[in-house]
Order: C-alpha cells, then structure tokens, then sequence
C-alpha cells in the first residue's frame, strides 16, 4: 500500500475490468429501449450466457477456445432475446412483467444445467490479459489500460460503434423512429416488429456476451446466481445515461470505481493503526445508492426518453 | 364354525401385527433446507454432504429418506418448507441457517413429533419450554486461527486479505480467528478485511480479491459460495489460498494450501441417536476443532509451500486441541484495555510474571497494543495500596480490571460494586459476583508430577521443599509434591520450611542451605523468593523443581521441570465475555486437562523412566484416574 500511484493505477484497472460486463448488457439494452422495448430479462440472459460461455471452454464440458465460449454466448443470449421480442413484440405482452419472466427463467434454468451438466463449480482459462509492446510497460498507463483482457477492449470500442450506429446509420434513425413515434415510422413503410426483433434480439446477444465476459475473462468460474443483480444494474444504467451510449459507459465507469473504491477504503479501514471504523454494510451500499441518487436528480431523463418505451406497437389498420 | 371364525381372525391379527411392524421399519425422513445450493462448496455443501454420509452409513434410502431444498435465501418461503415437512409427518428437519430460526422457534411447537435442528446457533429454546429444537454451530474460529498461523509464515509480502460476505455468523468466527493466527505467528503481517454484502456475488468476490492483490496481499482467504471468483483471481496471481467450509483444494490443487473442513455427519448421527432414546431436541452441539466435525485438510502435495508452514498449522490445531491456546470468537470492536494488579514483579519467574507473559501472548493474538492496552502496577505488596491501584484503573474507564492476588479479595468485592460496567477478575479465588471473575491454578497436580519425578530422582532419598506461607497457591503446590513423591518413593524424607514471606530470597537461601545440611540433594519451592534456593541447591550439585513459570533459563543444569501456569486461553476467554457485554459470573482453574497446565523441562539429563513415569501421572490425572488432595489428610 505505499506505493500510492501502483494502487491508484490498480484502481483504473479494476474500474476498467469490472465496467465491462455492465457495459456490454447496458450497450444492447440502449437499443432495445430506443426501439421502444423495455427488456428486465437481461439478468437471466447474462447467467445463460455466463453459463454457456464457460460450459463451452471448461475441460467438464467442450474444451474449446474462448472465442467458441463467445459465440456460444451470443447464440443463447440471441435465442433468449428473440423469444423476449416474439413475446413482447408478436404477443405484446406488458413488458416489465415478461422480462422478469425471462430473468426467472434464466436464472432458474443456468442453475439446472449447471447442476446436470457441471455438477460442481467450473474453473477455466479464460480469455488472457493481453501484452502490448512497450505501451504494457508504462509506468501508471501499463498497468490501467494496457494489461486488459480483449473483451475490455471490444466493450468500450462498442460505445462509439453504438453511438454512430444510432446516429448515423439509417438502421438508428429506424430505431430512434420506432421508439419515439412507430405510427409515424410505421405509416413511412418502417417495418416496427422487424426493426424491435432486431434491437431485442441484439441486446440479448449483448447481454449474453455480458455474462460470457464474466465467467471466461473476469472471474473464470461459474457459480449458481453469479451474475447477483448485474443485469438490473445494466438496465438502471440505460436510466441513468438518458439512452446515450457515452453516458451510459459513463454511468458503468461511475458503478464500477464506486464499488472498486469502497473495496479499497474497507482495505485501508482494516490497516493496522487505522482507527477509523466505517461499518462495511454501508460502504457496500455506496454504489448502489449514487445510482439512485443520480436517478432522482436526472431530471432531463423524461425529456429524453423514446415516447413508446414499454408501449407495444399495434397497428392501426386502415 | 366358532373355531374357525376364531382362527381366520387371528390370522388377520397375526397379519396386521405384521404389516405394522414392516411399516414401522419405515425410513427417517429428514427433511433439509439449504440458503445456496448442495454444490456451492461451501456452507450448504458442507451439511448435505454430511446427511448423505449418515445415509450411506445407516444403509441408504430404505433406512433414510433425505428431501432437500436448496437456495433457500427466501425465508418466508422457507418457512413453508418447514411447515411442509412438519405436515408430512418428517422426523428431522435441519434448517441449515441462523436466518431461519426465529420462524423455526413458532413452527417447533405446532409438530412436537417432529425434531427441528437450525445453525449456527446455539439456542435450542430449553428456557421457553421448546423441547423440539436442536442447535448446532461449529467454532469457526478455530480452524481460522489454523490458517491464519500457516498463512502467516507463508506470505512474503506480509499482506494477506480476507474476501468476507456479511460481518456476521459463521464467517465472522473464521475471520476473527483468522486474524489471531496471522497475529500469533507474524504481527508484523497485515490483515486486510473487504465484505461484499452477499454471498453468492462471485464477481464481487473476485473484484475484492483483485483490489486485496492490487494493496500488495499474496494471500487469501474467505468463505461463502461466493469465494470461486476470488480463489480464481488469487490463483492468476499465483498467490495461495485457506479455505473454509469444504476442502476447496480439489477444485484448486495448486493453491488452496489447507482448509477447514465442516463435516455434520457426526452431529447429525448424535441428533438422530437422541431421537432414537426420545430425546427430540434441547441439545446445542458445538463441534470443536479435531472432534470429527470440525477437521483441517492440509494440501501437502503443494509445491513451494515450505514444511515448516505445515508443521506450524499441526501444531497450532495440536495447541487449540489441548486447550491451550483460546482463539476468540467475538473480538473487541475498539482496543480492549486490561490493567492489572501484582503483589510481586513482571519477572519474578513465578506467579506475576506467569500472568503478565499470557498477557502479553494475548496482546500479540490479538494484533499488539493498539488492539490490547496493558497497564500493570507490580510489587504490590501492601493490600491498601493495591486497593487504591485498583480503583484508579476502574476510574480510567479500563474495561478488565485484574487483582492477581487472594489478599486483594475484599477490597475488590467493595469496588466492584461502583463500577457495574467495569469487569474484574482475581485469583486464587472462586468466588465470583456479576462484574466479577475468579481464577485459580490447580496447581497441586504439577506438584504431584514433580514430586513423582523428585523421588525417582533423590539418591539421598532426603527432598526439601522451600515454601513462602502456608497458603493459596503455594500450599496446594506444595501438598501436591508431597503425594508425588509418596507415590513414587514412599521412602524418602520430606524436609518443609516455611520463610513466612513471599519475596525474602535471603531468608530461602537460607532454609535451602539448612535442606542440604540435612542432606537433601533435591529441593523445590514456591513464590519469587525461590531464587536464592535454586542458587543454593545449584552450587551443591542438586536438583531443582520449578512451579508458577518455567525457571530453567537462568539454571538449566539445576532445574529438571517447572511446572508452568498458562493463563492465556483464560485471559483470553474473559475478553471475549467482556466483548459480548458479560462482565463476570464465570471461575476459571487451570488444570492438565483444560491445557491449563504444563510440564516444561530444562537442560538437565534425566533418565527416559522418570520422564515416562511423569507422563503416566499426567495421563492419570487428566483421565481423573489419580485424584490429586488439595489439602493432606490430617
């Protein structure tokens, strides 16, 4: 601990690493709300995804490269938001309570395969941090941005890819018109199930490449229920960016060195000769509350809001 | 027609008999209710694999019917589970947290056929009239401190983090008894503490355990489901790892070092016997390390791991074992202060300085001064003074207030009565109030065993004993030695002198060198004044036996055993009470059995069968075979 720069750089590097998966759920679920689709499922889909990711490169199950694991995680994490979008586009179901449907099933289901197919905690050699020639061995920079593993990587470089998608792509303009106003985007021949299908079935993708990044670049092990409530942080995170990919990996980066940070101040709390006794308990919450509290205070968040979130599009024939 | 009617009837009851007897050979239903899964390698692991152990040794599933529920965070709904065991007639149901005791404590009543077991916990609700209800809870803190020693000797970094879920249960037992260890064995290293506030939050876990190796730690432990997340960011590090709960080294063989491993096999086995004699609760069972419950697995195979490492965590679990070291459950939430109060002086190789060194192990247990402040007023020989002393602590606001002296008694018991938040201890003594503890060594058994090794050891057969006053410790010392050497040599003469004082090594000397006159060739004697007859008995070539504390070091060719008074697990049990908001009530004696006392040898060479027959004495007086008399038969 005396080498106060080595922590703080530790400090970058952890709030880098940890905003990932929040990054990667947060970024598909950006499209699908300014589709119009409120998906909550996205906490199930990242344990399946986690799941499959790890079963795939685990020696217990396929032994195959991570990359394998990656798309394996992309194909179930796809699988579960097309059934989101049939359910919430083709059936319209109220939005809210299927997601939580898809995140029960989620969780319910990982825990069965886990047990069936794992039967005990699963351990793997995920995906590596990645070396750079002389840019690895900066002093402070080496250590906070050049040792991350690749999907660190592919996460932030998906923020701007995402904000040109949306904005200059007339795929985004498709998507910011059925979320702000599908009848008018319907009446100038924009198919709304077509482009809500596709946002959904994106941000299951994304939210099981989450997971993936969890279980096979993070941790490395899958347990029961790991992803504990990440996925709604990932859709509290869309709240709290006003559906602006930028704020929203604003909004990751802010969880993430919130939680790194309370991490290091209950480590500095427990040094010897260290008096002061923050309870953990409050320090835990630390991160959690600043979400709600910038929530509150995000009072431009209405105005920017797609008007059809959560409202299912039924057209007017005639 | 009567007959046969009689006949076919009694077939049908032949018939019934029968059928009733095969359904009363139908299985124990034991009903389980778990708050993770049965693989989470930790906690509900650890009970599940230890039904299935009763299972598999009572024959199956024919003599055992298991029905589990897992992940059970849920305690409403837990509740129902309970309630359906309850209704369907289950034998046991074991609710596997101390989350789900208070719905347990309304539902018991409702099924008193059936017996609810719940931990960790230790309340069976006897006092409320629930007779239904086991409790059961593992000290955790005692394999903890196991791991804590090893961990200690093993970081190079002298930083080792704890990944914790909540401050509270079991976990916290581990970690507090964890700290002691690493305390214990190197207090120069740093433990560092991270909470995650969950217990399956795997991602939290391995973010904690990243942001420990980024403080500098090369150690981890920790314990919950949670702990795979960190366990793997350790093993990128190439750090190492103590785990708890189950022997996490199958999973990580190459860096899970040892483990504290629960099995509930046998408190479930107990469970079920008393259920069998009609005993369907009321009983706590509260493994200790080492009795079949509570084990330590040590990853030996590990490479890089040092034998010492491990030689150092046998030995600790061999001391916790014997009672001789007390790891504490509760720890003070701020720095404990202890005073105390010495008729003699801190080294005076006798009844003060055995007293102040356990002060002084304690204080590094516990992680050194700022954790536990030691104040001491020595040579207190006049009570008055040492009354004023005491009061002066009490007003100082020290939390343990210790008068090590029986003369201190009276004042004590007056002062006690001003500070009820203050707690006290004194000894020898047994008579305690509420803020008040008492202490005593029974320290006629040491006497006996050195008595027993005197006469084999005499060749004049003429042993004297110098002795302060005929009183508290020193007499039961010394009536002890006497029945030794009657067991062993009923021959030999007994010479006894009284100095009449405790510290006057002049007047020792003196009552020594009379001994040798008389042609004593083996002395032993109580109380720091002993020292001028150790010198005596050294300069006439003879044999020495120490009591209080180990007085070789000045004499190693003199002095063959002292007999040493280990008060640290005392000591350290009184804080623990104190910490927890009880102040007195409890009295303490230190004996063989309770690791209490010890016999510590110096340099000199003496036969193997005086050794042996020194260690027969101590087995017999720990199984109770040899009573020893505190006073002698008139």
């Amino acid at each position: 601990m005396t080498d106060i720069v080595g922590v703080i750089s530790e400090i970058v590097r952890l709030t880098l690493l940890f905003a990932t998966p929040f990054l990667f759920a947060s970024l598909g679920e950006v499209f699908a709300q300014r589709s119009g689709v409120l998906n909550l499922g996205v906490e199930g889909i990242m344990l399946m995804g986690a799941f499959f990711a790890i079963f795939v490169v685990s020696d217990k199950g396929l032994a195959l490269s991570p990359w394998a694991g990656v798309l394996a995680a992309l194909i179930v994490g796809g699988l579960m938001g097309l059934a989101m979008a049939f359910v919430s586009v083709t059936l319209q179901a109220q939005q809210g309570i299927s997601g939580i449907g898809f995140t029960l099933f989620g969780q319910g289901m990982s825990s069965l395969l886990f047990k069936v197919l794992a039967g005990g905690v699963i351990t793997v050699r995920g995906f590596q941090p990645i070396t750079f020639p002389v840019l690895s061995g900066l002093p402070f920079f080496g250590t906070a941005l050049f040792q991350h593993n690749i999907l660190v990587y592919i996460a932030f470089a998906l923020v701007p890819i995402s904000v040109w998608v949306l904005n200059r792509t007339s795929f985004g303009l498709q998507v910011r018109a059925v979320g702000q106003n599908p009848a008018a985007a319907d009446s100038v021949g924009v198919s709304v199930a077509r482009v809500r299908y596709i946002t959904v079935t994106l941000g299951g993708m994304m939210a099981g490449l989450a997971g993936a990044s969890l279980s096979i670049a993070i941790t490395n092990v899958f347990q029961e229920n790991m992803t504990a409530g990440a996925g709604f942080i990932a859709v509290a995170l869309v709240y709290f960016g006003a559906w602006s990919p930028w704020r929203v990996m604003g909004g990751a980066l802010l969880f993430s060195a919130a939680s790194i940070l309370q991490n290091f101040v209950q480590i500095f709390n427990s040094l010897r000769g260290v008096t002061i006794n923050i309870p953990p308990n409050l320090l835990i919450m630390v991160p959690y509350v600043l979400i709600i509290v910038v929530l509150i205070f995000a009072r431009e968040r209405k105005r920017v809001e797609p008007a059809a979130l959560t409202k299912p599009f039924e057209r007017e024939e005639g | 027609m009567r007959r046969q009617m009689l006949i076919s009837l009694l077939i049908v009851a032949l018939l019934v008999a029968a059928l009733g007897s095969v359904s009363a050979q139908e299985p124990i239903k034991v009903g389980l209710i778990l708050p993770s899964s049965g693989n989470d390698l930790a906690w509900s692991q650890s009970m599940y694999e230890g039904l299935l152990a009763v299972q598999e040794a009572m024959g199956g599933e024919s003599a055992l019917q298991i029905t589990y529920i897992e992940g059970m965070f849920d305690v409403t709904a837990a509740t129902e589970a309970m309630r359906d065991f309850g209704d369907e007639g289950y034998d046991l149901v074991i609710a596997h947290g101390a989350q789900y005791g208070t719905s347990l404590f309304e539902l018991a009543p409702e099924y008193p056929e059936t017996s609810f077991a719940w931990g960790t916990a230790s309340d069976t609700g006897a006092d409320r009239g629930i007779t239904n209800v086991f409790a059961y809870g593992a000290r955790a803190q005692e394999g903890g401190y196991v791991n804590g020693v090893m961990a200690g000797l093993l970081t190079k970094s002298n930083i080792i983090g704890i990944v914790g879920p909540v401050p509270a249960g079991d976990a916290i037992l581990y970690n507090n008894g964890f700290v002691q260890g690493v305390n214990a064995s190197n207090p120069d290293a740093e433990v560092l503490i991270t909470y995650t506030g969950s217990f399956g939050d795997t991602a939290a876990a391995a973010s904690a355990a990243q942001a420990h190796i980024a403080a500098g730690a090369d150690i981890l432990t920790g314990s919950a489901q949670q702990v795979p997340g960190a366990v793997e960011a350790i093993q990128s590090a190439k750090g190492y790892w103590f785990a708890t709960d189950t022997n996490q080294a199958e999973v990580w063989p190459d860096t899970v070092v040892a483990a504290q491993v629960y099995n509930w096999q046998p408190v479930i086995q107990a469970m079920l016997d008393a259920r069998a004699s009609g005993v369907k609760g009321g009983i706590a069972f509260q493994p200790t390390l080492g009795d079949g419950a509570l084990q330590m697995a040590f990853n030996e195979a590990l490479e890089g791991v040092p034998a010492e490492v491990f030689e150092a965590g046998r030995a600790a679990m061999a001391r916790i074992m014997a009672k001789e070291v007390y790891p504490l459950g509760t720890l003070p939430e701020e720095q404990f202060r202890i005073a105390i109060v010495m008729p003699s002086s801190i080294t005076d190789l006798a009844w003060s300085q055995a007293i102040f060194s356990a002060l002084l192990e304690l204080q590094q247990q516990l992680g050194g001064p700022e954790k536990l402040e030691i104040a001491y007023t020595e040579g207190m020989f006049d009570v008055t003074a040492a009354a004023q002393a005491l009061r002066d602590y009490a007003e100082d606001g020290y939390d343990l207030v210790i008068a090590h002296g029986t003369q201190y008694g009276t004042s004590l018991f007056e002062l006690a009565q001003d500070y009820p938040e203050t707690a006290f201890a004194w000894g020898t003594a047994s008579e305690t109030a509420e803020n008040i503890f008492a202490y005593e060594a029974n320290a006629e058994q040491g006497g006996y065993v050195n008595g027993v090794m005197a006469g084999l050891l005499t060749k004049s057969n003429v042993i004297g004993i110098v002795g302060p006053v005929p009183a508290g410790d020193a007499l039961l010392y010394i009536n002890g030695f006497q029945q030794g050497i009657k067991a062993s040599n009923p021959d030999a003469e007994i010479l006894l002198t009284y100095t009449g004082s405790f510290s006057d090594t002049a007047a020792a000397a003196e009552a020594a060198q009379t001994q040798i006159a008389a042609g004593a060739d083996v002395l032993s004697g109580s109380a720091q004044q002993v020292i001028g007859a150790i010198e005596a008995i050294q300069a006439a070539g003879g044999y020495w036996f120490g009591t209080q504390s180990d007085q070789s070091g000045a004499w190693p060719q003199t002095v063959v055993a002292s007999q040493v008074f280990n008060w640290t697990p005392v000591l350290g049990r009184m804080v623990e009470l104190v910490a927890t908001g009880v102040y007195g009530g409890e009295a303490y004696s230190l004996t063989f059995a309770n690791g209490g006392l010890k016999i510590v040898y110096g340099g000199v060479d003496i036969p193997a069968e005086v050794i042996d027959a020194a260690n027969a004495a101590i087995e017999a007086i720990k199984s109770g075979e040899i009573v020893v008399l505190q006073q002698l038969p008139e």
